[in-house]
């Protein structure tokens, strides 16, 4: 079977094969069969947005190492779709337990030392590391008392300059309450509002592939890191790889929360789950250094 | 006090050390030092003789575990040659360990099952039937159901319908169905099955 690319250029099955061999080895991100119509569609569009007229001469044009051509891949095959206090249940946990016990474990609020750190991997447009930081300045009492770090981080730098920019539809923001969007949004025209420059300038945006051991040693002593819905992407071995280069980013004792259907215990043992009112969490073990 | 842009730049990306470093680190008495090194020899081929020397006889989980991962990453017969050995330790850690890094190894266990499936110590097929449940291979099925019509070890049996149960459909009754009538003996397996007949769904 051949996929029809709009370009002109049909994908056989031996192209896909080992465009998603390619895409794996580069990325981690694995792409089974049952994904084809979206693979091509995108593909297409990068094939449409080159210099190149068939999936022959891209592909070997990509292969070259043309690390622009990467990046607009990556953009177009990661998915990216996702809105203000999504599943915030876990944001509950974060508050209600998670950083009570960080603070304990870091000698409370008046002994602690430097700032308790948090991370969100993939950040894609920024909603979830702003997300954070609304409900730390809403809801969480010491914020007054305590510096926190906001980092969030992602493969496609595209959505990082979205992040950047912190501006947003009605769509994404419908779980915001109003009062929280009069406080900490500026509208900007066209039903979209911007996160205000005092909120943009304290979360630091990266790019940087969850798999890649080399990349991920920039990032250490997380106290809590939010890497949701991303695994599911990934076969069993790339989710390896992300679950140790997690492990490295986190302090001992640190918290690691996954999206609702994701599961550690699936990928790797050297978490150890924590059961808490709100759902699971999974921590790296305090006795490890 | 409140949310705080980190302060210092942007840090570099730690130094990247050469091989015969990382493989010296792997050995450092620091156990995040050797996590961070095995990790770092991914996709090196030369040292893995030296990684896998390293499966035996490391005594953290955590950096055994990282080990394994770039190991896996190979995914050549010679490595899970090296691997499957382990599937015979004493140490439950090791073994099951092992199992797991195998079983993101579809490209190569396979040539490796033959020896696996006739393993005089039913103890390594019953971790053979563990590897097989979470190999993402077009086979593993029907290898699994090899194993419950074939094994004449009732544990080996039971494992293998363990792992077969998540994906079994209607089609694997018989097979189920035979292997309590080989095994009268032993109540387990049959309740094992019994439990799970109802549950079976498909094309019979």
């Amino acid at each position: 079977m051949a996929g029809a690319t709009t370009s002109g250029s049909a994908l056989s099955d031996a192209d896909f094969a080992r465009f998603t061999e390619y895409f794996y080895k580069r990325t981690g991100i694995h792409f089974s069969p049952g994904k084809r119509y979206f693979v091509d569609k995108r593909i297409d569009n990068c094939i449409r947005g080159s210099r190149y007229d068939t999936f022959a001469s891209w592909f070997a044009a990509l292969r070259m190492n043309d690390q622009a051509m990467l990046q607009e891949l990556i953009n177009q095959l990661t998915v990216n779709e996702t809105y203000f206090l999504r599943e915030d249940y876990q944001f509950d946990a974060m508050l209600g337990t998670v950083l009570p016990n960080v603070l304990a474990a870091r000698g409370g609020v008046n002994r602690i030392v430097g700032p308790i750190k948090i991370l969100s991997l993939p950040c894609s447009t920024g909603e979830e590391p702003y997300s954070i930081a609304l409900r730390l300045l809403e809801e969480w009492e010491h914020i007054d008392h305590v510096d926190v770090e906001i980092h969030g981080a992602d493969i496609d730098s595209d959505v990082l300059d979205k992040a950047a920019h912190a501006s947003y539809g009605e769509r994404s923001l419908q779980r915001v309450p109003k009062a929280w969007v009069n406080k900490y949004f500026t509208p900007v025209g066209a039903g979209r509002y911007q996160v205000d420059e005092g909120i943009r300038s304290a979360v630091t945006l990266h790019r940087m592939n969850v798999c890649d051991t080399a990349e991920m040693r920039r990032f250490r002593e997380f106290d809590v890191i939010f890497c949701r819905n991303v695994l599911i992407y990934f076969d069993e071995l790339s989710s390896r790889r992300a679950a140790e280069n997690l492990y490295g980013a986190l302090r001992p004792g640190g918290y690691l929360f996954l999206g609702h259907s994701e599961s550690m215990s699936r990928i790797s043992p050297i978490f150890t789950p924590a059961r808490l009112p709100e759902g699971i969490v999974y921590q790296r073990p305090t006795g490890a250094k | 006090m409140g949310l705080v842009r980190k302060q210092a730049p942007e840090p570099e990306a730690p130094q990247v050390l050469d091989t015969d470093e990382l493989v010296r680190r792997l050995d450092d008495p620091d156990p995040e030092l050797r996590r961070e090194a095995a990790l770092e020899l991914t996709g090196i081929p030369a040292a893995v003789p030296e990684l896998l020397a390293r499966v035996g006889l490391e005594t953290e989980p955590r950096v055994r575990d990282a080990v394994l991962t770039t190991l896996a990453a190979h995914d050549s017969e010679a490595v899970a040659a090296g691997l499957a050995v382990h599937l015979a330790s004493d140490e439950a850690g090791l073994r099951t360990a092992v199992a797991e890094a195998l079983a993101t190894m579809p490209g190569s266990v396979p040539a490796l099952l033959p020896s696996l499936l006739a393993a005089p110590d039913h103890d390594v097929r019953v971790m053979t039937a563990m590897v097989l449940a979470d190999l993402p291979h077009p086979e593993a099925k029907s290898w699994l159901v090899r194993m419950i019509a074939e094994d004449p070890h009732p544990n080996v049996v039971t494992a293998a319908i363990d792992a077969l149960l998540p994906a079994a459909s209607a089609e694997h009754r018989p097979v189920l169905e035979a292997a309590v009538l080989r095994f009268p003996d032993d109540p387990f397996l049959a309740f094992t099955v019994r439990a799970a007949l109802p549950r079976l769904t498909g094309t019979a």
